[in-house]
């Protein structure tokens, strides 16, 4: 948003501006756009334990901070793989333990919105048709 | 010859509005010598802020926000510094007769696209930088550059939807676009319901908005600053087609940096008006903001 009137004759144009955070968009390393794309929560989450993708958080430090970052990665790697990999398991007693009590739970609140509003109903049933329960 | 050369610059008038001319005064103790060039660069110091390390939108940046690390210095991936850059407007080459430099004058005139100088967005300065055999010889003059209300094209912006629903329409109208730092915004909020609705919770307030906007590096935020919020009405009864019309006042600081677009920067001034909703309901809050231009000089 440019307030300033046209440059008048006989004085220097106006140096080009750059780019907000909004207009350039998202910033991650190529290592991470590459996990970003896979449509498949499994391929995500595979990508996640990458050694490529935890060697790319260090992208965008200085140089020397950068090497040494690069180096703390290497050495906590495992821990990561194991973090991550604890934390796929957490998920997973999450979604057998919790979820049924929760669908549970919310029986009558889901036959009410049958009852009372079927189109809606149908169509937050048709938004999940297609999808495995780890993609809900 | 002494060891330590001594310049100085004098700028004057100290402060000026666009399309005004400055005159640079370059002094010297005593004559420069051995000197290869001698330019004068005019310009300003731009402020902005960007991100210093790491990727923004990292998956290790997640971990900023997590519990555990709440207060633990140093912990944080990456993060946003405060720095500056110069951008030069026009470099001019000082004649050297004989290797010997002893003081020189130009003039620059301010143009008309000038971002005004304010601390959050620029300093104006005309540089002197003598390249020389042996030490350098560097000196810098300041001037302000103050915008005025003839200096900036005067029209109304477009109303920006920023949350809702837009249950209820709500509309600002100013009674001028242009306002000067210290001086009174004075407008109406409209507010035409297109249902039935609980009562409505009206407030305004200006907000000051900074972009960060580098050409190399990775921008920062950018921040907002809202001003005194103005309770309008707690209680506005909201009813289908019967538009609601309330005036409001609102203060705007002495010391307001003025709207301004810099080269990696900018500061974009708006007056917001938010419209809650009485009571616990689907309702969502209404926000509305509409641009204004902020000047400093008559």
């Amino acid at each position: 948003m440019s307030h300033a009137q046209q440059p008048a004759a006989g004085e220097p144009p106006p140096p080009p501006r750059g780019l907000t955070r909004e207009e350039r968009g998202r910033d991650v390393s190529a290592a991470q756009a590459e996990a970003e794309a896979q449509t498949s929560a499994w391929k995500r989450f595979l990508h996640l334990m990458s050694p490529r993708l935890v060697w790319s958080m260090a992208d965008g430090y200085p140089v020397v901070v950068k090497q040494f970052l690069q180096f703390c990665l290497i050495l906590i790697y495992p821990a990561w793989v194991f973090a991550v990999l604890v934390g796929g398991l957490f998920q997973l007693a999450f979604y057998v333990t919790v979820y049924p009590l929760l669908w549970l739970l919310f029986w009558p609140v889901r036959a009410y919105q049958k009852k009372n509003n079927p189109e809606e109903y149908a169509a937050n049933r048709a938004k999940y048709a297609n999808k495995k329960w780890y993609e809900t | 010859m002494g060891l330590l050369q001594r310049a100085s610059v004098v700028v004057t008038p100290g402060v000026v509005t666009p399309r005004q001319t400055v005159q640079a005064t370059v002094v010297v103790d005593e004559p420069v010598r051995r000197v290869r060039s001698a330019r004068l660069d005019w310009g300003y110091v731009n402020f902005y802020q960007y991100h210093w390390a790491g990727r923004v939108d990292s998956v290790a940046a997640e971990g900023n926000d997590t519990m555990w690390t709440a207060g633990q210095v140093g912990t944080n991936y990456g993060g946003d510094r405060d720095t500056d850059d110069w951008v030069s407007v026009v470099v001019e080459d000082l004649p050297i007769a004989a290797s010997v430099f002893d003081g020189a004058a130009s003039s620059f005139r301010i143009p008309s696209w000038a971002p005004a100088s304010s601390q959050a967005i620029a300093r104006w300065e005309c540089r002197l930088a003598v390249d020389r055999e042996g030490r350098d010889v560097a000196a810098r003059g300041e001037f302000v550059v103050q915008i005025g209300t003839g200096d900036v094209e005067s029209y109304v912006e477009p109303l920006e939807h920023v949350s809702g629903a837009a249950e209820t329409v709500v509309d600002v109208s100013l009674t001028k676009p242009v306002w000067r730092a210290g001086e009174t915004v004075t407008g109406h909020v409209t507010l035409v319901p297109s249902t039935d609705l609980p009562d409505g919770d009206l407030a305004v307030s200006w907000q000051r908005e900074r972009e960060s906007h580098p050409l190399t590096r990775t921008p920062g935020p950018g921040g907002q600053l809202d001003g005194r919020i103005v309770q309008l009405d707690k209680r506005i009864q909201l009813r289908a087609g019967t538009p609601v019309t309330l005036a409001f006042e609102l203060e705007l600081p002495d010391d307001a940096p003025p709207t301004a677009a810099a080269v990696h920067s900018s500061i974009n001034w708006f007056v917001q008006a938010r419209l809650m909703y009485r009571g616990f309901n689907g309702h969502s809050l209404e926000r509305v903001r509409r641009p204004i231009i902020v000047v400093n000089a008559p």
